[in-house]
């Protein structure tokens, strides 16, 4: 073990880091509001970036213009969603269950959807940058850099929305006492959609920067997903906060599992995080913080 | 001429339910702007749920709810409180991960209060210094009393001309007691408000009241005004 191989892998692990962020991100928004898992959390993330990949090869779009069109697209797909389905199930009793069984079959469906559309083979989306940049003995491509960049404005722009906009607080007081947020005069269902159609967005987005540096396929969303709950029960289901520290956490103990284990032991080293973790903590890093 | 001078509340039959059970039984009362009554009664006889059914938190099965002249008991809380009418809830309620400062701008979320924020924000720090003191202070550690404060302080923010207080007194040592119906007592002598407020401990109350109703097992069973009742009639009533 040498510095080499120490900053080699912290490096990496940022990287990967930066992306479960963003992803955790759309499942912990939410969990934090509406209070129920999202098991469509990962073929939502893959439909954005198969979105982008089909605006970019069959409309013949530019990146950047593809990717916000798939953005537009993914908020309304979620607004609608929520408007046409959950919506309405909320108005029936034991709807938290109901609706998380219902995510999970529409996560199903949208994924052999997906099969159906876009057929069973890999699909990428390019890099924003081509090279590398080389300091010493370390060398990180541009487009690496670009994505730790892009998630750290991003956090720092969900940030500023949740503290400092009506919108933000209303999600942040419905997510913490919902009775409270009905008495100062806030719609419920009114945030409940706005919040799932956001984190539909920003979950799409995840999907979307992951598709340009791994690869995509309909069935790959569960793997995303899987790492997601990881991640956001490691962080403290809910908080925002919490989720971005775990994410780098896993992504680093990611880079140290394949560097010294080898990658057939990143799940489990991620298991028996989690677990430990459960045992240990169970109320997560953050301890029973909300958004 | 009630057309042009509206009661600030009036309820007429009124029943409520929570499932098979039923809470409210044809509770009837009326407030005029700018009075401030009290609903005294055992616990568990509907005062509370009577306050979710004006707030529209838990509306109403059956009767009519009218604010200021204009049916209410089948509108939406969020309207509810657009109107002009806040709730202050015992439960508090508050937003426990945000700050006091945070807290008390949600409490003026609705349209027509967020113009006012700076007026009323400053008006709830005169009322409370305490809270001014603990601005960016997490609403989580405040003690009893403050956090007490601090939802009656996020009332006010929303700009109401109907204040719905349940219970202020309940759990709290005597000098936070009198802190909190002193600062209700200010708000009675400087603003256009008109309070209904909850209550179980009578001297306090009494002496802040106009008029006085007295609820058992769903229904008003008495109405008077403060000056011409004690406190053992009332007291008497809880058994």
């Amino acid at each position: 073990m040498n510095i080499k191989e120490i900053i080699n892998t912290l490096v990496s692990g940022l990287i990967s880091g930066s992306l479960y962020a963003i992803m955790a991100l759309g499942l912990t928004i939410i969990y934090g509001v509406i209070h129920v898992f999202n098991f469509g959390h990962g073929i939502v993330a893959v439909l954005g970036g198969y979105f982008t990949w089909l605006f970019l090869t069959k409309l013949g779009l530019g990146l950047i213009p593809s990717i916000l069109l798939a953005l537009v697209f993914m908020f309304f797909f979620g607004l609608l969603l929520f408007k046409a389905t959950i919506n309405p199930l909320l108005k029936t009793p034991n709807w938290e269950f109901s609706t998380i069984i219902f995510l999970l079959g529409m996560g199903i469906l949208l994924e052999n959807l997906a099969l159906q559309a876009f057929g069973p083979r890999v699909k990428h989306i390019p890099a924003f940058f081509e090279g590398s940049l080389k300091i010493g003995f370390v060398r990180v491509n541009w487009h690496e850099i670009s994505l730790i960049g892009i998630v750290l404005v991003f956090i720092l722009i969900l940030n500023f929305f949740l503290k400092k906009t009506w919108f933000g607080q209303a999600m942040r007081a419905v997510a913490q006492d919902m009775d409270g947020a009905r008495i100062v005069g806030i719609s419920i269902t009114r945030i409940f959609g706005y919040a799932f159609a956001m984190a539909t967005m920003v979950t799409g987005f995840s999907g979307i920067l992951l598709g340009t540096k791994y690869y995509m396929t309909p069935h790959i969303g569960w793997d995303w997903m899987v790492k997601g709950f990881v991640i956001v029960v490691l962080g403290g289901l809910g908080s925002a906060t919490g989720a971005v520290y775990a994410a780098f956490i896993m992504g680093i103990a990611e880079a140290l599992a394949t560097l010294y284990l080898g990658s057939l032991w990143v799940w489990p080293i991620w298991f028996l995080i989690f677990v430990t973790i459960l045992l240990l903590r169970p109320q997560g890093l953050a301890g029973g913080r909300t958004l | 001429m009630t057309r042009f001078n509206p009661p600030a509340l009036e309820i007429q039959d009124v029943d409520s339910f929570y499932g098979e059970l039923q809470v409210l039984r044809k509770a009837s009362l009326r407030l005029q702007q700018r009075e401030v009554v009290v609903l005294f009664g055992p616990n568990g006889h509907g005062k509370s749920t009577l306050l979710k059914a004006i707030a529209g938190i838990h509306p109403a099965a059956a009767g009519s709810i009218r604010y200021l002249g204009e049916e209410i008991s089948r509108t939406p809380s969020a309207q509810i409180v657009e109107m002009g009418v806040a709730y202050i809830p015992e439960a508090r309620n508050l937003f426990t991960d945000m700050t006091v400062g945070e807290n008390l701008r949600l409490g003026a979320y609705n349209r027509r209060a967020r113009s006012q924020v700076a007026q009323n924000l400053a008006y709830v720090f005169d009322l409370f210094p305490r809270l001014a003191e603990r601005r960016d202070q997490i609403a989580a550690t405040l003690s009893g009393g403050e956090s007490r404060m601090l939802a009656v302080g996020r009332g006010l923010m929303s700009g109401a001309a109907l204040l719905l207080i349940d219970e202020p007194s309940i759990g709290l040592s005597p000098i936070m007691k009198r802190a909190v119906f002193g600062a209700i007592a200010k708000i009675k002598s400087a603003r256009d408000i008109a309070v209904l407020m909850v209550e179980q401990e009578v001297e306090h109350p009494l002496r802040l009241a106009d008029r006085v109703y007295l609820l058992k097992k769903g229904r008003v069973i008495l109405e008077k005004p403060a000056a011409e009742i004690n406190k053992a009639e009332i007291e008497q009533a809880y058994f």
